[in-house]
């Protein structure tokens, strides 16, 4: 951190140093602000205005935005006892999201699934690309599996825990404290103070408020001075009622932290009261509810991206394609340098047969500055589907140069489905091999080496890579179903009819799967 | 009929018998759940020694999809009465589900011991010889298999193992002998026009196809080949009404999007073909046609370098079709690259003696400068051309124009 041991700036004479201090603060050079104001503390340690604004510099050195990273910790996600109904109607849960063409979704065949039954979103972020335990319906200790297993199969990725990043940046920041101090202890011992001497003094308890949730991470203790705060200004503070929602949410009481936001918006309409009010109704699952939010607040902040993105990210959760991609575009009609709203349109556009338009929309990602992994693959498949070949092999140069362990695998199996798209299938099969060797748990590579294995007439082989699959990706139809009509083929019915009911679990709309298992039912109930 | 309790009848200690109606009544009814209620009651009652409970929890089982656990259960009926040919049958069976053809022919040879004139052994016999690719000996067992009884299903495989052999003859014969005696089996109907349209009889096979749709209308294999052979008689509004009734049921088959955008390219929509064709594609990479066909049409819309592409990719999916060197050889052609058009021209005609591709080569030829040679095969197309019959030669009237053409340009020798 900036802040650690920084030694105070030269103060010019005849100038306050307290003056400086602000005029530090403004320019957002924390460290300098803190060793101002420490030098001016240790001469008049009751100095307010010196203690103020150093509250300020620690909880702004330190401060995220903490309603964009919002991930489930396993805990929560599998002893959730928030959700209303166990079985809840299709498209009113997140865990259960809206099937198929029904919601002018999209098509598990045209579009690939991630590991929780979504089809992949344009843009990775929290919790799109986890598996929430319990979904889809799979047993218990499945779902425990997929929990403990983290994000992406097989990296070092670790589940979410308790409070998910907060505990993180919470352990930075007691190296803070340690020294933020002068004499080597906490710059403010929170234990030690009246709160409600404090509670009194509007403005002063606002920043230690803030420095005790964003610094500290103690939502317990911010709670108890946002409570005595709002006792003291009769109720009538919605600043307050906000804050105290927000520590609600923190510590889990999700209907109180309703209530308080609630109560806050109907004073005065905010948007950070709005997002945060969406947020507890998504934790809550109830997705319409957080949808209803998200509109009355896009009603009073028309020109405000956030709430139009919190729509759209809620309608991609619920498989609700057709709305999502029409508030995309409303977010970028609102703000044309959106990275998420364009790599999501990008990643429509690219799934529904327009190769050409997700193009321009990767290349404008690319204009803003953006060079990553991803965008460069994605920019290569979309130049091959719309036939730029001469940029293609290009842009996947690009891609490795960039790629590091965890993503090379999947340019190389990008580059292997373009070596089939060409024909040459001796390149897809080093492709894949590549992509194995670089991620031993990337699965579609797998799947798609059995099937150039069959092709090879390598049964054996074919089976032993689709078997792979089926442990390690639950969640694929195509390899379920490769393996069904493989073993259907070979004669082997038992596990033909095993495999194929398998694919329908993850993909009940697919009908060649239920072609195999009509015919199967004809074997079995022949005599 | 609602289904008595199990306790009436089961109640009192009588002989092993004496409930075996009832669990046939609801076996019959479906009623499965109750069903194997009673039988395990039965069980117990008698320590597990009564046949035929045994029997019918093991073909519940099997139309569960346990065939391994109906397995045990019936060679546990097997042992309580190894007399009776159905046990033998159905363990017999159960082995051919699980893929054990070896064991299970042993199973039947054993089960002929007891019963000589049945059918169902004969046939199942013939099954595991064509899954061990003994086709000869497939083919007397279900012979003698019809000789004691005639089946549809014993048809249907004949027919299946001919077709393996490539003997289409053979099979389109056995399948009408088949449909004499059940004339309106749909999925016999439709194999039947499959067959005539591999050996390129279709106005018969069309005859059949269109049968095997009254009985069937939304078969969606059907229609995709009825659909084709209406489209090969250019009329593509009929094909694109039936293709969309089979989009309904199989939306995400590569072979429908290929035959809907090769409708479009008939009518001369190219961009929607292109679309069609590429769905297609990204559906099923590994189908060489698509990707010929979408090297035609981009060839028809002069985007050669796209066209070249979908040519070569088709080629090294299948090196064997003689036409795609012709096409690739116009694309190549067309992108000036004439050495190698040239070489992928002699390439085709290698594999094939086709006029169109001596005409084809011929143009290119002269438009290249090189007459001699361009009479050259303009003189093979002629000899060609001379042997085809006067349908042929009306078919496409760009030939007959190409020919005059270059007729007038070469020099007659």
């Amino acid at each position: 951190m900036a802040a650690m041991g920084e030694a105070a700036p030269e103060v010019p004479p005849g100038v306050d140093p307290l003056y400086v201090a602000i005029v530090r603060f403004n320019r957002r050079d924390y460290g300098a602000t803190i060793a101002l104001c420490t030098q001016l503390l240790d001469a008049q340690p009751y100095d307010q205005a010196a203690w103020f604004l150093k509250t300020r510099a620690l909880t702004m050195a330190v401060w995220i935005d903490d309603v964009e990273v919002d991930e489930e910790g396993v805990a929560d996600a599998l002893l959730d006892d928030n959700a209303t109904a166990s079985m809840p109607r299709p498209g009113t849960s997140l865990a259960r999201p809206m099937t198929g063409a029904a919601a002018g979704g999209v098509n598990a065949s045209v579009r690939p699934m991630s590991a929780s039954g979504r089809p992949t979103t344009g843009f990775a972020r929290p919790g799109t690309q986890s598996a929430r335990p319990g979904t889809q319906s799979r047993g218990g200790t499945a779902g425990l599996a997929a929990a403990m297993g983290g994000g992406r199969l097989g990296t070092a990725s670790r589940p979410m825990t308790s409070f998910g990043r907060l505990v993180r940046l919470g352990t930075a920041s007691l190296a803070a404290a340690a020294s933020g101090g002068a004499g080597g202890g906490p710059f403010i011992a929170v234990d030690r103070l009246d709160l409600r001497k404090y509670a009194e003094r509007p403005t002063l308890a606002r920043a230690l408020f803030d420095y005790i949730l964003y610094h500290d991470h103690n939502p317990k203790k911010a709670l108890e001075l946002a409570a005595l705060a709002t006792v003291a200004t009769d109720f009538g503070e919605w600043w307050w009622k906000e804050r105290l929602g927000k520590c609600y949410f923190q510590l889990g009481l999700l209907r109180d932290a309703e209530k308080q936001l609630r109560s806050s918006l109907a004073a005065q309409p905010t948007v950070l009261a709005t997002l945060e009010l969406a947020r507890v109704y998504l934790r809550l699952d109830q997705p319409n509810a957080a949808l209803d939010v998200y509109a009355k607040g896009a009603d009073a902040f028309p020109h405000d991206v956030s709430l139009v993105v919190g729509q759209a990210r809620t309608c991609d959760a619920l498989n609700e394609g057709g709305r999502a991609v029409a508030l995309y575009k409303r977010a970028l009609a609102l703000d044309a340098t959106h990275v998420e709203s364009l790599a999501c349109l990008a990643a429509h556009h690219f799934y529904t047969d327009q190769p050409e338009l997700a193009l321009r929309f990767f290349r404008r990602l690319l204009q803003l500055g953006v060079s990553s992994t991803a965008l460069w693959n994605n920019l290569a498949l979309s130049c091959f589907y719309s036939a730029q070949y001469d940029l293609c092999l290009a842009a996947f140069e690009r891609a490795l140069a960039l790629a590091d362990d965890g993503e090379a695998g999947d340019v190389w199996y990008n580059v292997g489905q373009v070596a089939i798209g060409i024909g040459d299938l001796g390149l897809a099969y080093q492709a894949f091999k590549v992509a194995i060797s670089v991620d031993t748990n990337h699965v579609e590579s797998y799947a798609n080496l059995g099937v150039l294995e069959l092709r090879k007439g390598n049964l054996d082989a074919a089976r032993a890579n689709f078997q792979t699959v089926h442990e390690m990706a639950p969640h694929m139809f195509e390899p379920f179903f490769n393996g069904a009509l493989l073993a259907f083929k070979l004669g082997d019915f038992q596990e033909a009819h095993d495999l194929a009911s398998k694919a329908i679990g993850a993909f009940p709309e697919h009908h060649d799967s239920h072609e195999l298992l009509r015919q199967l039912r004809q074997l079995f109930a022949h005599l | 009929m609602a289904p008595t309790g199990p306790a009436t009848a089961a109640r009192s200690n009588g002989p092993r018998e004496r409930v075996n109606w009832l669990i046939h009544v609801n076996y019959v009814q479906q009623n499965y759940d109750h069903c194997l209620a009673l039988i395990e009651e039965q069980l117990k009652m008698h320590n597990g020694l009564c046949e035929y409970p045994i029997y019918i929890k093991a073909l519940i089982k099997r139309q569960r999809g346990e065939i391994q656990d109906s397995l045990q259960l019936f060679q546990a009926a097997t042992c309580l009465n190894p007399n009776n040919i159905n046990n033998l049958k159905q363990v017999g069976r159960s082995l051919y589900l699980l893929g054990k053809h070896k064991a299970a022919l042993d199973v039947y040879k054993e089960a002929m011991r007891l019963n000589e004139e049945d059918w169902e052994v004969w046939h199942n016999q013939g099954l595991c010889q064509m899954y061990l690719k003994q086709y000869e000996k497939a083919i007397d067992c279900f012979k003698q298999a019809n000789a004691i009884q005639q089946h549809d299903v014993t048809y249907i495989q004949l027919g299946k193992v001919y077709t393996l052999q490539e003997d289409f003859r053979a099979a389109i014969e056995v399948y009408l002998e088949a449909l004499d005696f059940s004339p309106d089996n749909p999925e016999m109907l439709t194999t039947v026009g499959l067959l005539y349209l591999r050996l390129g009889e279709n106005y018969r096979a069309f005859d059949f196809l269109g049968n095997s749709l009254t009985h069937d209308p939304k078969n969606p294999k059907t229609i995709l080949a009825a659909g084709s052979i209406i489209q090969d008689h250019s009329d593509m509004d009929v094909a694109l009404v039936k293709y969309r009734v089979a989009a309904v049921a199989t939306p995400n088959s590569a072979q429908l999007w290929n035959n809907i955008g090769m409708c479009f390219f008939g009518k001369q929509r190219y961009v929607a073909a292109i679309a069609c064709l590429k769905r297609a594609l990204y559906l099923d990479p590994f189908e060489w046609i698509i990707s010929y066909n979408l090297g035609l049409v981009h060839l028809n819309t002069g985007q050669y370098a796209s066209a070249f592409h979908f040519f070569s990719s088709s080629i090294n999916l299948k090196p064997d079709f003689p036409s795609s060197y012709m096409y690739l050889a116009i694309t190549l052609s067309r992108l000036d690259d004439f050495d190698n058009a040239c070489s992928a021209y002699e390439k085709a005609i290698e594999m094939e003696d086709d006029h169109l591709f001596e005409l084809n080569f011929a143009i290119t030829l002269y438009n290249n400068d090189e007459v001699e040679k361009a009479a050259e095969h303009f003189a093979k197309f002629e000899q060609l051309y001379a042997k085809l019959d006067d349908e042929a030669k009306s078919s496409d009237p760009e030939v007959a124009e190409q020919r005059q053409a270059l007729a007038a340009l070469l020099p007659a020798r």
